[in-house]
């Protein structure tokens, strides 16, 4: 410090001297300093405030550019799902309503019986000859009042053959009446019959009205994807993020049984496979275990391809239905030949791991306990069955690895605009920030210079 | 045309990365030594010597890894002081079945009657050292089970060169205290450091003198 002394024996008049020098030379070349200090100013803090808007710019495209994906990709999962609905629908008719003619002539036939059999009581009864009337005046004119014994004997024969009419007539009546009644409660069963079949009838068009009805309400939110409002956007977002935390926390714990199984079959299977060689750290053995792990995941992948509870393959979903048959008992073998192999690993897992048990207890000279045997019998049947079920249980990732995928693509998206959006916000602040501080500085270079400005303006007047 | 270069770029840039990650099992196997001392005083450890190595090295070792067994007398640079050799097959099975032979070697070698005179401990370093140096393996120890108190017989010349123990962790087992050692401490303290700069300066990776049988599982493990 002190060589910057004028008079190093002065030291205070020298810093005085320094102080008033610096005073003159900061006053003389005031302009050109603002100007230079005011072009800092705009190269800094205006370079960083286009910076935050070209960022801003950026992340209003990419949330456009995210908008747009999320609206087509809903779109088309909606034409997917109605596309699935109709062919839903189709099966429905398929099914329910192919009987529905045999139903129907079952209808007709009861119907046609019951028009038959009112056509049949609607005859008219059989009545008394209308002449009996005549013949009971005729016989009710006593003999004796003629006294004519030829013409009694006639009235006494016309009397009983009148008696015989009527009860002839009587009979046959009672006898139509009667088979009317017969016909009439023959109706009932046919009347069940017909409500039966009209039960039928209306259980098979509610299920078709009701897959109608699915088709109602995705079209009306196909229709709202469509439009593409604030709300629909918001609910599909939110949607989105929901399925991502959801199948991302499937996934790990899927990871986690992948793990397991991984760990269960990797020591036996060093017993079969050569496990001399390494290939990126990793013994071939391992290697070969992870495939197994792996290939469960990808055959679980094409059963569900197949039994069309993913879309994952195009290729797969477009397949007919032969073919997708196909697939799936090709995927249900695969994995049960897989399920079998793993349980065999198990138990050979387990093998290797009591024969290493005993041989650590016969090299430091212990003699195996009975109840190690019972216990090893436990594990066997444990290790076997896990063996067998996790390959299973690992198929079932597809399901929630299309989702993850699904939604991944919005959500990664979205943390990116967000990480984008508060760089920018971070790059105007420091921008705002260094504008701040350049115009203090101009503030304080003017207080500094106060003495020669004042003496400076009050030149100026006075002249 | 363009599709067809890509795939063979994608095909030959797999390829060079297996073939460069393909490599042989040698960096991740362990080779020990053990070094076992039948001169003297000490030959009457040769049992729990045994054991130790039954019970606490061979348990320890993983298919891959190998075992050698040197035995130190008057003259320890000698490729007969090798008693016994043992290289874990990579089928586990296997493995136990030569663990188990291994034994039944170490047992023969407890159950034979050997001392000598002099004892040539920086022979059968030498001699571990070269072996090791031989297998290429990731982890390279040397256990010498000894009172390490050396006595070179006349004529004998030994010294080490200066990478002779390189990439090698030594560890000094079940150090017995002679009567010397017992009436005077600092003569044991005094041979065990002076063993420690010598190993040490010819480039050893690490020396432990007094290494517990009890933590031999845990010093393997720390080393893998």
């Amino acid at each position: 410090m002190s060589s910057f002394y004028i008079w190093p024996q002065m030291p205070f008049l020298s810093i005085a001297v320094l102080v008033a020098g610096s005073m003159v030379f900061l006053y003389l070349a005031r302009t050109p300093l603002h100007l230079a200090l005011d072009s800092l100013n705009d190269g800094i803090a205006g370079g960083m405030e286009k910076t935050a808007a070209w960022i801003k710019s950026v992340v209003e495209k990419m949330q456009e550019k995210n908008r747009k994906v999320l609206l087509e990709s809903n779109i088309a999962e909606s034409e997917q799902k109605i596309a699935q609905e109709f062919k839903r629908v189709e099966a429905s008719y398929t099914k329910h309503l192919a009987d529905y003619p045999a139903l129907h002539l079952k209808l007709d036939e009861s119907i046609a019986q019951i028009d038959s059999d009112f056509k049949e009581c609607g005859q008219v009864v059989p009545e008394a000859p209308g002449w009996n009337d005549a013949v009971e005046s005729i016989a009710s004119i006593k003999a004796t009042a003629s006294g004519d014994r030829v013409i009694e004997k006639m009235l006494k024969e016309l009397h009983k053959s009148a008696v015989d009419g009527e009860k002839l007539a009587l009979a046959e009546m009672r006898k139509t009446s009667s088979r009317r009644h017969k016909i009439l409660s023959s109706l009932a069963p046919v009347w069940k019959k017909i409500l039966k079949a009209m039960t039928e009838v209306d259980n098979k068009v509610s299920l078709v009205l009701e897959t109608s009805g699915k088709i109602e309400k995705y079209m009306q939110e196909y229709e709202k994807i469509r439009d593409g409002g604030e709300d629909s956007i918001d609910m599909l977002s939110s949607r989105a993020t929901k399925l991502f935390v959801f199948s991302m926390l499937v996934i790990t714990v899927a990871g986690f049984g992948a793990f397991v199984n991984f760990q269960l079959i990797a020591l036996p299977m060093s017993e079969l496979v050569p496990a001399g060689t390494r290939v990126l750290g990793m013994h071939v053995s391992d290697i070969s275990a992870l495939v197994i792990v792996t290939l469960e995941v990808v055959l679980g992948i094409f059963l569900m391809e197949a039994i069309g509870v993913t879309n994952i393959f195009p290729q797969i979903s477009g397949m007919t239905l032969g073919k997708r048959r196909t697939l799936f008992y090709a995927s249900i073998l695969g994995l049960f030949f897989l399920a079998s192999v793993e349980a065999a690993l198990a138990v050979l897992r387990e093998h290797i791991a009591a024969t290493n048990a005993a041989t650590t207890q016969a090299l430091a000279g212990q003699t195996e306990t009975a109840a190690g045997t019972e216990g090893s019998q436990i594990t066997v049947i444990g290790q076997a069955t896990l063996g067998f079920v996790l390959p299973w249980i690992l198929a079932m990732v597809a399901v929630p690895l299309e989702m993850l995928i699904e939604s991944s693509q919005h959500v990664l998206s979205k943390l990116l605009i967000l990480v984008i959006k508060m760089l920018g916000y971070l790059v105007a602040i420091i921008g705002h920030l260094l504008s701040t501080i350049m115009k203090t500085i101009i503030h304080i270079y003017d207080a500094y210079i106060i003495i020669p400005t004042q003496i400076g303006n009050l030149i100026k007047s006075k002249s | 045309m363009i599709i067809k270069t890509k795939l063979s770029l994608i095909f030959l840039m797999t390829a060079a990365i297996f073939s460069s990650g393909c490599s042989d099992n040698k960096a991740y196997e362990t080779a020990i030594c053990a070094l076992a001392d039948i001169s003297g005083t000490y030959a009457k450890e040769k049992k729990s010597m045994v054991k130790i190595i039954q019970a606490g090295i061979v348990p320890k070792l993983v298919p891959g890894d190998s075992l050698v067994l040197i035995t130190i007398d008057s003259n320890s640079y000698n490729d007969e002081n090798i008693k016994g050799k043992l290289k874990l097959d990579y089928r586990p099975s296997q493995a136990n079945k030569q663990r188990l032979k291994f034994a039944g070697v170490l047992d023969d070698f407890a159950a034979k009657k050997a001392s000598a005179k002099y004892t040539d401990i920086s022979g059968a370093m030498m001699l571990c050292s070269g072996h090791l140096k031989s297998t290429q393996a990731g982890t390279q120890l040397m256990f010498i089970f000894s009172d390490m108190k050396e006595e070179l017989k006349p004529g004998i010349k030994r010294s080490f060169n200066n990478d002779e123990f390189e990439n090698i962790d030594i560890a000094a087992m079940n150090v017995i205290k002679l009567n010397a050692d017992s009436a005077d401490p600092q003569i044991f303290r005094t041979r065990m450091s002076k063993w420690k700069k010598r190993v040490l300066a010819h480039s050893a990776k690490s020396w432990n003198g007094t290494l517990d049988p009890t933590e031999i599982a845990e010093y393997i493990d720390e080393k893998r």
